[in-house]
């Protein structure tokens, strides 16, 4: 008997709804004529004339979690007094199996219209427990969660009668709600067959590569001039110190050559709107003031823009100092990275660039690739799903005042390091004191420089691959400098990756010295330009006065500058050192909270590049997944008109954050509709609208006044 | 056993057990410290920072992070008899650079307040209390200053107690609050007779 009711609750509750809503809903987002089915039936609203409600509750113990800090029976024996509830369970791990199983096994056996779990957090198990509502033939949106843990247990630990008495008020108050849910049904929309990588380092190229790779149409936007982001700074990469260049070329030529990848360098995202499936991003095309052969092409230049000849370079009068090479070489305001930029485009730096058109001359008639009156372009693009890879930048470690950076000449970063050992950087390869171009003997490494530290003034956090590239660095004095010795000042070594500890092994046989201490100050000899370095040796246990040639600081990395603005447009938080967030750190680190974009590489945290290449490749293929499946589903928590109370004044038109009201014409009345799949349900509308004409799905007025009477009254009505 | 002298005890003293037991640590010595010094005293992660701008470590047998360590793991004892505890200049250079933001002089600081209950204090420390009860000075004024403020064009004495001695019953009553002086008149009086 109960089987068979089971079969055909199912039937009428769940699969013949889907059904026939998928169909239409399609249709209804191109008429734009949302709100059918769940906004007719809370017109009949404030009494529920559904029919009598049987809730069923199960309590969790979450093994001790939960159990260990309140009385189970005691909580138990009360729900069942609770009004409108028709039975009560409890069980070690509700969200297993057999706990599943419950939920099922009663709603068919006790005919249950609502069911709670007292448990954890709905954004633990939610899910879980509405496919299990959903599998006992109930719509899935008649689950409520009492959270009795996060909110309860762990807080109040050592108060068992309080947290007893907190979890009967938390289930009375589920229940309140459960006795009023309705039918919900999720809206499916379609997705863009597209997506957009933002950031081209080592991250962005990866995801864009394997996007491309999976036939995934792909816009990657890099704010730099050219491809490739810090990796392409780098001499060599631990462990296996291959040349960075070599490794990285390869993959960039492939960006550029992919038909599926529409690159756009010197470019920024301006404006995000829309929702999973569906955003639509302006791309702010920055003046470059050079054409591309296509720009040239298109504009009627057949034959013509920029083939990186350099004959503008050779010409231009001005000169500043190249970031790329950390400033430590010139460049002119028209100009390109280094040699091997992709795309191998010029640039003018309209900042310093002051218009005396020598550039336009050297260029000549035939490539005409020089426009000194560009302007800012506002491409328009339509993506499904999008990747955050906005990587990092060097904390400012002038800031840490005892180190002298910026004070005295031979303190230099390790990325200046990585630009000064490369044979393609501004002094061929040599490593060169910066105060008298002599070649240093002693070298000393300060790892944590600004990392791990709590102070305020540097980061709390381990920058996770400055103890690696100081070793990389260490092997590379030790080969190119006959007769150089690298000391390390460092707190602990963390060699962690595959082949790392091996690669310290390898560093220290070479002849790398290591001194456990962090340095405390350095002091410049005024004359020589030599440095103290002063510190203690924690191992020794005593102080320490080193004099050497050179100093680089392993300094902290930090978000890149624009990523604040560039996660915003996206909708992502990011946690107080400005990392970008993931939705869970141990079970989702590519996914953000916002449906539909993703996080690869360092944005998201300090990452070495194998590291990076493995977040990428995971990101790609998150993005890709609702890509794929071809649609998603909303979840139906959407705003309603009530078109008989609506009076038509459109206050709330402009209150709602995401757009998705307007008024419209509806039978000779002027009233509110809602864009189901623009509405995020965040209920400013609802709370605001005077005539109470708005319905927030799954947390309507009268569930709310439920929850509320049921805390204030106790119980009784 | 004359030409032996000596080397038995140093010998006894070299084989001492002096590994780190369980019952060395006091944990409530490390939550007094923390709750006298108002700074994060269990947080210390040894990084040496300390020590490095220690002016006094280079030229004593004083490690204040050692005394850090000290205060992580509550060895109340060895830190309390450890003369070293007073070697401190209060420059606060480590409180100035600590990187876990912890202020290792203010460590020390209730670290020889916790040693001077249990009336370990160095006779040195407790002249000075004496100095500051006579004349409101832990290091009163003396000719070869005045001469020396004279010269560059000051009063010979500060505007402080020195001149306005009216305000030394006040000072005194503080220190009579606190029976510091009292307190160190009897050590001074037990240590040296
Ligand atoms: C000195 C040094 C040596 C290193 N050596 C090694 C090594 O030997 N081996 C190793 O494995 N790792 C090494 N690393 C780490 C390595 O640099 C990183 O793992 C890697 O660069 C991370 O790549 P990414 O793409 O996440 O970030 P990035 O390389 O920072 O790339 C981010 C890209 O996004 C762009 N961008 C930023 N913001 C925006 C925006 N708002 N809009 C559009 N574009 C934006 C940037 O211009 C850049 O091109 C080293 C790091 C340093 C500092
Ligand atoms: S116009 Fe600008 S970019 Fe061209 S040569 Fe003159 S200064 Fe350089
Ligand atoms: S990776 Fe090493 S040097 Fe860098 S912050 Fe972490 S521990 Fe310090
Ligand atoms: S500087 Fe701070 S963290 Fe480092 S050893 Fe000294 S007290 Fe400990
Ligand atoms: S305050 Fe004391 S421990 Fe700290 S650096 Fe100065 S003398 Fe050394």
């Amino acid at each position: 008997m109960a089987e068979k009711k089971k079969t055909t609750t199912k039937k009428t509750e769940t699969k013949k709804p889907i059904t026939k809503k998928a169909a239409p809903v399609k249709q209804e987002i191109k008429k734009q004529a949302p709100a059918a089915k769940p906004a007719a039936k809370p017109v009949a609203t404030g009494s529920t004339t559904q029919q009598k409600p049987r809730v069923g509750v199960f309590i969790c113990h979450c093994g001790t979690n939960i159990a260990g800090s309140m009385d189970i029976p005691t909580v138990e024996a009360y729900a069942k007094t609770i009004p409108g509830v028709a039975f009560v369970d409890n069980y070690q791990y509700m969200c297993s199996t057999p706990g599943q199983g419950k939920i099922e096994k009663a709603i068919a056996e006790h005919k249950l219209t609502g069911i709670v779990v007292a448990a954890c957090s709905p954004r633990l198990h939610e899910p879980t427990f509405r496919t299990a509502t959903k599998e006992g033939g109930l719509n899935p949106f008649r689950f409520e969660m009492a959270n009795i843990r996060e909110q309860n247990s762990w807080v109040h630990m050592h108060d068992q009668e309080g947290a007893t008495d907190k979890a009967k008020d938390a289930i009375r108050i589920a229940v309140a709600k459960a006795a009023l849910l309705l039918d919900l049904f999720p809206k499916k929309v379609p997705v863009e067959k597209a997506a957009m990588v933002v950031g081209a380092g080592v991250a962005g190229m990866q995801a864009a590569l394997d996007l491309s790779a999976a036939g995934i149409k792909t816009y990657l936007i890099e704010a730099d001039t050219s491809i490739g982001g810090r990796m392409s700074q780098l001499d060599k990469t631990f462990p296996t110190l291959d040349c960075s260049q070599c490794i990285l070329t390869p993959k960039m030529v492939d960006v550029g050559r992919e038909p599926l990848i529409e690159l756009y360098t010197y470019s920024e995202v301006h404006e995000v709107e829309g929702y999973i499936g569906n955003f639509d991003v302006t791309i702010r095309k920055k003046a470059r003031g050079v054409l591309t052969p296509t720009e040239a092409t298109a504009r009627g230049l057949i034959g013509g823009g920029c083939n990186g000849c350099g004959d503008c370079d050779a010409v231009c009068p001005v000169i500043k100092p190249n970031a790329f090479e950390m400033g430590m070489k010139p460049r002119k305001a028209i100009y390109i990275n280094h040699p091997q930029v992709v795309p191998l485009i010029y640039t003018i730096d309209f900042d310093s660039c002051v218009k005396c058109g020598l550039c336009v001359t050297a260029c000549g008639p035939e490539k005409l690739a020089i426009d000194l009156e560009s302007k800012d372009e506002f491409i328009k693009v339509k993506v499904g799903t999008a990747i955050l890879a906005t990587g990092y930048e060097l904390f400012p470690i002038e800031k840490k005042e005892e180190w002298g950076y910026k004070r005295f000449e031979n303190v230099i970063t390790g990325l200046e390091f990585e630009r000064l050992i490369c044979a393609s950087g501004p002094t061929g390869g040599h490593l060169v004191r910066p105060s008298d171009g002599q070649t240093p003997k002693k070298v000393a490494f300060v790892l944590c420089a600004g990392s791990r530290d709590n102070t305020g003034n540097g980061k709390p956090y381990c920058s996770r691959f400055c103890c690696m590239y100081s070793l990389k660095h260490a092997h590379q004095i030790i080969e190119k400098i006959p007769g150089c010795t690298p000391y390390l000042f460092y707190m602990d070594i963390r060699s962690f990756g595959k082949a790392y500890e091996e690669f310290y092994y390898r560093i220290q046989d070479e002849g790398a010295k290591f001194i456990r201490g962090r340095v405390a100050n350095i002091i410049e000899d005024p004359k020589t330009k030599s440095l103290h370095v002063m510190t203690d040796d924690t191992l020794l246990d005593r102080p320490v006065d080193m004099e050497v040639d050179m100093v680089v600081l392993a300094s902290a990395v930090q978000p890149s500058d624009d990523t604040n603005r560039t996660r915003r447009l996206f909708g992502v938080s990011c946690s107080s050192d400005g990392w970008l967030l993931e939705a869970h750190p141990k079970l989702n680190p590519c996914g953000t909270t916002t449906a539909g974009v993703f996080l690869a590489g360092v944005c998201q945290g300090p990452k070495d590049i194998p590291d990076t290449v493995a977040s990428a490749e995971g990101a790609a293929s998150a993005a890709s997944i609702p890509i794929h499946k071809g649609e998603v589903e909303l979840e139906p928590y959407f705003a309603s008109c009530i078109d008989e109370k609506c009076a038509g004044c459109g206050m709330c038109v402009n209150l709602c954050p995401y757009s998705a009201l307007a008024l419209v014409e509806k039978d000779g009345r002027t009233v509110m509709e809602v864009t189901e799949a623009k509405c995020k349900g965040c209920g400013t509308c609802g709370g605001f609208c005077p005539g109470g004409a708005i319905w927030m799905n799954h947390f309507t007025t009268p569930q709310i006044v439920a929850q509320i009477d049921a805390f204030l009254l106790g119980g009784e009505q | 056993m004359e030409r032996t002298k000596g080397y038995p005890a140093a010998l006894d003293k070299k084989l001492q057990d002096t590994r780190l037991y369980l019952e060395d640590s006091n944990p409530e010595f490390t939550k007094s410290v923390k709750a006298i010094s108002r700074t994060n005293a269990h947080m210390c992660y040894q990084c040496g920072t300390c020590t490095g701008s220690c002016p006094s470590a280079p030229r004593s047998t004083y490690r204040i992070r050692k005394f850090m360590r000290r205060a992580v793991l509550g060895l109340e004892n060895e830190t309390l008899i450890d003369p070293d505890l007073w070697l401190c200049t209060t420059c606060y250079s480590c409180s100035d650079r600590c990187p876990r933001d912890i202020i290792p002089t203010d460590v020390i600081m209730a670290m020889r307040n916790l040693a001077f209950k249990r009336d370990i204090v160095p006779v040195n420390f407790l002249k000075t209390v004496t100095a500051i009860y006579a004349s409101g000075h832990g290091v009163p004024n003396n000719d070869v200053n005045r001469a020396a403020r004279e010269k560059i064009g000051l009063s010979r004495d500060p505007p402080t107690t020195h001149t306005y001695a009216e305000y030394m019953p006040g000072i005194r009553k503080i220190l009579d609050h606190y029976k510091l002086k009292a307190n160190a008149d009897r050590i001074i009086k037990e240590r040296e007779g």
